[in-house]
């Protein structure tokens, strides 16, 4: 792991540092101590250094908490919590200590030289050790806040990760009074943090979602009417390109597919206010061959004081439509579950070609009652009788949806401070605040709610994969103008730090090489067999009975 | 451009003997725009600031349509209805070319605006300005954007108000955070 490999903080290197101090002029401000704050000449350093020999022999000798930060104190930088986490969460996996770099050979590296050129070498050499967790932008970031972490900071962010766990696997053993104390010893440690930025904000979150879910878990199901969430989600859209990066990928690969055809039908099973489709229509207006004719469907939430929000939105994308001359037509679906909406609600006609649009909405199904068939099935297979041209899933690649709760709050954890991280590119302050409510939400569902109210049930692309496959469906590639466009829109509107990676034909968004979101793109499996005649009669079964009716027709 | 302009007029007047024949650019407004049309666009937006008339020739969305797609091979076809529908070629510079140049400035090897106007935009870019210029249209038909936080105000320590106006209401939500760092609850509070 790179930050284990030098220990380069000031403090815990004083071994070998008396072995540095020839041939300096004299009267000259210590440049490495400088970068931390402190002004040393370099006269004075040799005492510096024995006073820091004295301390670290009196910091072996005291309680054990402090003797391992000696072992292992090493500078972290903030704004890279997820590295951090991740390298916290091995390390516990792992319980074998870790070693301090012995011999003067290490040590070299910061050596007490006192010019300033000496500073930059040895900040390149800290920058190379992270190689793996640092872009571009984060090397300033590294030299201004090497100094920024204290000795005391650190030590109750190690000891609010480590609290967390703790309480987290209080919580799944039901041993509910030890998990409120830790919760109560984690506010306290939450004040010695600053919780405006890094681990303090990420464990804030994290402490509140398990605090509900211990003290008030009825109450957390009706955090927030669909309002307020259409808001989080629009400013969620405008703080961040994860949102942005999936419509633009579903738009080329529905684009591509409906390459060709004259009457088009879209589905789309979250319209929120249907941000996505003005770029489709655009495209599909100025496609060589003129446009098609368009129907789209949405899918929504039922709006609460009856303002029929999907009738406007269709109205909008209706004027869109007319004044770039594509001919459009909207329904809207409402459904306050996805599980709720029936192929009939959608009125596919046959001769038209069919494109599912689903952004982070088939996990919502995966939770299911475990007396009836599975719902996710049940639903990819109506979905396979519709026949689509194309489906397009867009999916958290996270792994929010394991059986024990432990380790659920392990890659929620790591995920979520990466989230986060990435956020902080984000420029305006009022939408980096909503965006950090929206997924607050996310959190506090993946974290408090059990059963069927636990919606966020993130799965990896592996696993979207699998089940597809065994559903019906085969995987289409994105192609390389999806790639492209999606590079492009990357540098258009965000921070470096974000990256797409093409893997067997699905794009992965991601911050630092961690990934973020998967889009993938699908059709369904021609069944050469079975003749269109009883195919009819096969789905007409499946959607008025779970039971085999008797037939006269064989299959 | 202007002050190129400037000196061939002083020239002409100095080259021309015995005659006052004076020549303004004002009373040849097709030569005007000809040379309008061949510059950047911040040089087209100075000039817009020369004078009225000026301004008014450079509201001329011809002009604007020759900076954005001039240097673009192959020359998009078409594209004229669908721009004009959503909002101009002048919009589209504003709102998305000058974003796309400038992020693309960044991130190549500097030079001024004009250099990369020279550049050969690719179809990609075209295609994808012009997708985020529907984008826009569309936000701005919703009004200004559903539910756009218009202030973020904080009371105490720990309580935040959030204004959020949405069409003509502003409702204004209670929020609860320290620091930097703001918590779930958005409760709508009633005045």
């Amino acid at each position: 792991m790179g930050p284990y490999d030098s220990s380069i903080f000031v403090g815990s290197s004083s071994g070998s540092s008396s072995s540095s101090f020839t041939g300096k002029p004299p009267d000259q401000i210590d440049g490495l101590l400088a970068g931390a704050g402190y002004k040393v000449r370099s006269s004075e350093l040799r005492q510096v250094a024995q006073c820091l020999e004295r301390l670290e022999t009196v910091m072996v000798n005291a309680p054990t908490e402090i003797s391992q930060l000696v072992n292992d104190a090493v500078h972290y930088n903030p704004s890279d919590l997820a590295s951090w986490v991740d390298s916290l969460l091995s390390e516990l996996n792992q319980p074998a200590p870790v070693t301090v770099p012995g011999g003067s050979s290490d040590y070299s590296n910061l050596s007490f030289v006192d010019s300033l050129e000496g500073l930059t070498i040895n900040q390149t050499a800290i920058t190379d050790d992270w190689t793996e967790h640092h872009g571009a932008q984060q090397q300033q970031d590294v030299s201004q806040q090497l100094t920024v972490v204290t000795a005391m900071e650190e030590d109750s962010g190690i000891r609010l990760v480590h609290v967390l766990l703790t309480c987290a696997e209080s919580v799944q053993r039901g041993e509910f009074s030890l998990a409120g104390s830790l919760i109560e010893e984690m506010q306290g440690l939450l004040t010695r943090v600053n919780t405006g930025c890094g681990i303090g904000k990420v464990a804030g979150c994290f402490i509140d979602a398990l605090s509900r879910r211990l003290y008030t878990p009825q109450g957390v199901g009706s955090i927030g009417s669909s309002y307020d969430n259409e808001i989080l989600y629009h400013h969620f859209y405008e703080a961040c390109p994860n949102l942005k990066f999936a419509h633009f990928t579903a738009n080329q690969a529905i684009l591509e597919a409906f390459d060709g055809h004259d009457c088009v039908h879209v589905i789309d099973f979250n319209l929120m206010h249907g941000l996505q489709w003005p770029a489709l229509i655009q495209a599909l207006a100025l496609r060589p061959g003129g446009p098609p004719m368009l129907r789209l469907t949405g899918i929504g939430l039922p709006s609460p004081d009856g303002r029929d929000s999907l009738r406007e939105i269709g109205l909008r994308l209706a004027e869109l439509a007319s004044s770039v001359n594509v001919r459009f037509a909207f329904r809207g679906v409402a459904a306050s579950r996805l599980e709720d909406v029936k192929p009939w609600m959608l009125q596919v006609s046959p001769k038209e070609v069919v494109a599912i649009n689903s952004i982070m909405q088939l996990h919502r199904l995966l939770g299911s009652d475990p007396t009836r068939e599975s719902t996710i099935e049940t639903f990819l297979r109506w979905i396979r009788n519709l026949n689509p041209k194309i489906m397009t899933v867009i999916e958290q690649e996270a792994n929010h949806n394991q059986p024990e709760f432990i380790d659920r709050f392990t890659e929620a954890l790591y995920y979520y401070s990466t989230m986060f991280d990435s956020l902080e590119a984000c420029s305006t302050l009022q939408e980096k605040a909503l965006a950090e409510i929206y997924i607050q939400r996310e959190i506090c569902n993946v974290v408090c709610c059990e059963g069927l109210a636990r919606v966020e049930r993130h799965e990896p692309l592996a696993k979207w994969r699998a089940r597809l496959g065994g559903a019906g469906f085969q995987p289409l590639h994105l192609g390389s103008n999806a790639f492209k466009q999606a590079s492009m829109l990357l540098t258009l509107f965000s921070a470096e730090g974000y990256c797409v990676e093409e893997k067997e034909g699905c794009l992965t968004l991601g911050w630092h090489s961690r990934p973020l979101i998967a889009a993938s793109a699908w059709q369904a499996v021609a069944e050469p067999s079975i003749p269109i005649g009883q195919r009819l009669l096969v789905a007409v079964n499946f959607q008025t009975s779970f039971k085999p009716t008797p037939l006269a027709f064989r299959f | 451009m202007v002050e190129q302009l400037h000196q061939n007029n002083q020239v002409n007047r100095a080259a021309v003997k015995g005659k006052r024949l004076r020549f303004c650019i004002n009373d040849h407004i097709d030569i005007l725009v000809e040379i309008l049309k061949r510059v950047d666009g911040r040089s087209l937006g100075v000039a817009a600031c020369v004078c009225r008339l000026w301004c008014s020739i450079t509201r001329n969305d011809s002009l604007w349509e020759h900076l954005c797609f001039s240097h673009v091979s192959p020359p998009p076809s078409g594209v004229r209805p669908v721009v004009v529908a959503l909002g101009g070629y002048r919009r589209l510079y504003m709102v998305c070319l000058r974003r796309v140049l400038s992020r693309l400035a960044r991130m190549g090897s500097g030079g001024g605006d004009s250099d990369l106007v020279r550049r050969v935009w690719t179809r990609h870019q075209v295609e994808l300005s012009l997708s985020l210029f529907c984008v826009d249209y569309y936000e701005r038909l919703n009004g200004g954007g559903t539910g756009r936080v218009v202030s973020l105000y904080r009371c105490t320590k720990l309580v935040v108000l959030i204004c959020v106006r949405s069409e003509a209401n502003l409702t204004i939500y209670e929020a609860f955070g320290d620091l930097g760092f703001v918590r779930f609850c958005l409760i709508p509070i009633s005045i």
